[in-house]
C-alpha cells in the first residue's frame, strides 16, 4: 500500500498545479481578510452569500476571530480542494495512464486508497499554506474598527482548532470531487456538478419550506469548517460528513473495480 | 510452459465480437507478432490477458495463473497498452519513478531503463516536449522497469518514422535475446516479419493463425504471373487456361495462374496453343504481406467491424 501512496506522491508533484492549488488558498484567505472587517455590519448573517459566509461583529471579536477568515471562505477553498482532487483524479483517466497504473496495480481499491491518501497529505498542506495567508492578512480586519484585543487569547488552540476544522471540511470537499471524477472521468464534469450542487442546487433547495436543510452537504461542510453551528453540532456535522464520505468512496471504490478502464 | 494459453476465449461488447473463442499457446522466448486488421481485436486479446478486462466465456493463463488472478503475474509482464501514457507536466524520470514506486522497483531500475532505450541524456526534460517517438521509447522503459519476462507492447511503432522502426525493432530484438518473450501487436504484418519467431494472426475476433513464421512461410503459394500481347486477348486467355485445367486467381495486372516454376514452359504451350502470344510470363512467391491480406481480407478491418455492427450482425 506504501508503494501505491508513494507513487501516488510522485505523480502529485505537480509544480505548477500545485502552486495553482496553495496560490488560491493563500488568495482567498488574504481576500477575506480583506474585506471581512468592513464587510461585518452591513451583511445580514442569516442570508450568507454563496462562497463565503462572513461571521457577526461579535464573533470576529473574540478569540477565535482570529482564524474567521478559513471558516468565512471555506467553501472557496472547497471548491479549489475539490477541483484539485478532480483534476488529479481524472488526469489518470485523460493520460490513459489508469490502463498502465491498473495493470501494475490489479487490486484497484489499493490505487483509489492510495490517491486519496496522498491527496489528503497534499489538502494538509494546502490548508497550512490558507492558515499562514489568513495570521498574515489578520490584522487587515483590525484595521476597519474591528477590536482584536481578545485575539491573544489562547492562541495555539484557536490556530489548531481553525485548521483542523478547515482540513476535516476540506476532506469533505476532495473526497466529493474524488467520488464524482472517479465516475465521470472528466475533472470538468466533476467541478461543474460538485460545485453547482453545493452552491447552486442546494441554494434553492433551502428555500423549499419543509426541506432538510441541515442534512445536506453544504450546509454540513459549514458546520464543520465553522466547528459546529447553532443549527448543526459539530458532532453532528462530523458523522454527517464522514457518512457522506463513506458513502461516495464506495459507491467509487465498486464503479472503479468493476469499470472497464481501456475505453 | 507456455507464456500464455487461451481456451475459448470470448469477449463481446455488446452485439459485437471482439474475440470468438480464441484457443491459442503462446511459447516462451523471443517475439510474437500478434497481427490483424483495424479492429480485429487485438488490443481486446491484450487488455484480456492483462485484466484490465473480464473476458466473457472462456479462459486464459498467464505465466500458469489464471487471468482473473492478474496479481499473480503483474509483476512479471511488462506493457504499453495502445498509446504511451503520461503525466505530460512530469519529467520522464518523474514519470518512472512514479511507476517504480508503483511496482516496488529499485530505483536504480530507473536509470537502466533509461539507458537501455537512450532516453538519459534527455530524462529531466518534461513529457510533453518529448516527441512521438521519444514518448514510445519511454513507453518501453516504463514496460521495462520490473525486468518483466513477457512484454506486451501494442503497436509500439505507430507513428515512428522509418529510422525509428528500425531502432524500436533492434530493440525488441535486442529484449528477445536477453531471454524474454516479447509479444507485439501491429496491423502491419511487414512491420512484425522480419522480427518475429512466432506469429498469431486474428480478424474479427477469429484466430487465423498461430504458429512459427517457417510454418506461415510454408502456406505462401507459387504462382505465375502472366500477360496476353494484346489486352483484347485477357479474357479468352482466362477461359483457355480454366477449360484446360489451369487455376487462376485474381491478379492487378494480367492473370495470376496458381502454379510452380515448372510448369512456366506448359503454360506458355498452352497459350501458344489459343494463338495468344504472352508478353509477360514471371514465376514468383506470395509475399506475407499478399497471404496476410488473404487471410485477413482486403477490407478495412473498423469499416467492415462498423457495417456488420450497423447491420445487427455479429463479426
Amino acid at each position: 500500500m506504501l508503494h501505491v501512496v508513494r507513487s501516488e506522491f510522485t505523480r502529485l508533484a505537480q509544480r505548477r498545479t500545485l502552486l495553482v492549488w496553495f496560490g488560491l488558498m493563500a488568495l482567498f484567505a488574504i481576500m477575506v481578510n480583506t474585506v471581512m472587517g468592513s464587510a461585518v455590519g452591513q451583511m445580514d448573517p442569516s442570508m450568507p452569500s454563496p462562497g463565503v459566509s462572513f461571521p457577526t461583529r461579535a464573533e470576529l471579536e473574540a478569540p477565535g476571530g482570529l482564524m474567521a477568515g478559513l471558516s468565512a471562505a471555506s467553501n472557496m477553498f472547497g471548491v479549489v480542494t475539490l477541483s484539485l482532487w478532480a483534476f488529479f483524479t481524472a488526469q489518470d483517466y485523460s493520460s490513459g495512464l489508469i490502463r498502465l497504473l491498473v495493470a501494475g496495480e490489479p487490486r484497484r481499491w489499493r490505487l483509489l486508497a492510495g490517491k486519496a491518501i496522498a491527496l489528503v497529505g497534499v489538502t494538509a498542506v494546502a490548508v497550512t499554506v490558507a492558515a499562514l495567508a489568513n495570521l498574515v492578512a489578520a490584522p487587515a480586519v483590525g484595521a476597519s474598527g474591528i477590536s482584536t484585543e481578545a485575539w491573544g487569547t489562547d492562541v495555539p488552540t484557536v490556530i489548531g482548532e481553525a485548521w483542523v476544522n478547515l482540513f476535516l471540511s476540506q476532506l469533505v470537499w476532495g473526497a466529493l470531487g474524488l467520488v464524482i471524477a472517479v465516475l465521470s472521468r472528466s475533472a470538468m464534469v466533476a467541478v461543474s456538478i460538485g460545485v453547482g450542487y453545493v452552491l447552486v442546487v442546494e441554494s434553492l433547495i433551502r428555500m423549499v419550506d419543509g426541506a432538510p436543510v441541515d442534512q445536506l452537504l453544504g450546509t454540513t461542510l459549514g458546520a464543520i469548517a465553522n466547528g459546529g453551528t447553532a443549527a448543526v453540532a459539530y458532532s453532528s456535522a462530523l458523522a454527517l460528513g464522514a457518512t457522506y464520505v463513506i458513502v461516495g468512496l464506495v459507491i467509487a471504490g465498486i464503479v472503479f473495480t468493476r469499470r472497464d478502464v481501456t475505453d | 510452459m507456455a507464456v500464455v494459453t487461451t481456451t475459448d476465449l470470448t469477449r463481446r461488447f455488446g452485439p459485437i465480437t471482439a474475440l470468438d473463442a480464441v484457443t491459442l499457446e503462446l511459447p516462451p522466448g523471443g517475439i510474437i507478432g500478434l497481427v490483424g486488421p483495424n479492429g480485429s481485436g487485438k488490443s481486446t486479446l491484450i487488455r484480456v490477458l492483462l485484466g484490465l478486462i473480464r473476458p466473457t466465456s472462456g479462459s486464459a493463463t498467464v505465466f500458469g495463473h489464471p487471468i482473473t488472478s492478474p496479481k499473480r503475474y503483474a509483476s512479471g509482464v511488462g506493457t504499453m497498452i495502445e498509446s504511451p501514457a503520461f503525466v505530460a507536466s512530469l519529467s520522464a524520470r518523474a514519470n518512472l519513478v512514479s511507476l517504480a514506486h508503483l511496482h516496488g522497483t529499485p530505483m536504480v531500475r530507473v536509470d537502466e531503463v533509461l539507458a537501455q532505450v537512450g532516453l538519459l541524456g534527455r530524462d529531466r526534460e518534461p513529457v510533453r516536449r518529448f516527441s512521438l517517438g521519444m514518448k514510445q521509447r519511454l513507453g518501453i522503459a516504463a514496460a521495462l522497469l520490473t525486468d518483466p519476462d513477457l512484454l506486451i507492447l501494442d503497436e509500439p511503432t505507430n507513428g515512428l518514422d522509418p529510422a525509428g522502426i528500425v531502432e524500436i525493432r533492434g530493440l525488441l530484438r535486442g529484449l528477445a535475446r536477453d531471454g524474454r518473450t516479447v509479444i507485439v501487436s501491429s496491423h502491419v504484418l511487414s512491420e512484425l516479419e522480419a522480427i518475429c519467431d512466432h506469429l498469431v494472426v486474428i480478424r474479427f475476433g477469429k484466430l487465423l493463425f498461430a504458429g512459427t513464421m517457417v510454418e506461415l512461410l510454408g502456406r505462401t503459394r507459387d504462382h505465375i504471373d502472366i500477360a496476353p500481347e494484346h489486352d483484347a486477348d485477357l479474357e479468352r486467355l482466362a477461359t483457355v487456361l480454366r477449360d484446360d485445367g489451369w487455376e487462376l486467381v485474381p491478379a492487378e495486372v494480367g492473370l495470376r495462374v496458381l502454379a510452380g516454376a515448372d510448369r512456366t514452359a506448359a503454360l506458355n504451350r498452352a497459350a501458344t496453343a489459343a494463338g495468344i502470344t504472352l508478353s509477360r510470363l514471371a514465376f514468383a512467391q506470395d509475399s506475407l504481406e499478399e497471404l496476410f491480406l488473404e487471410m485477413t481480407g482486403r477490407v478495412d478491418g473498423e469499416l467492415a467491424g462498423a457495417r456488420d455492427a450497423a447491420e445487427g450482425k455479429v463479426a
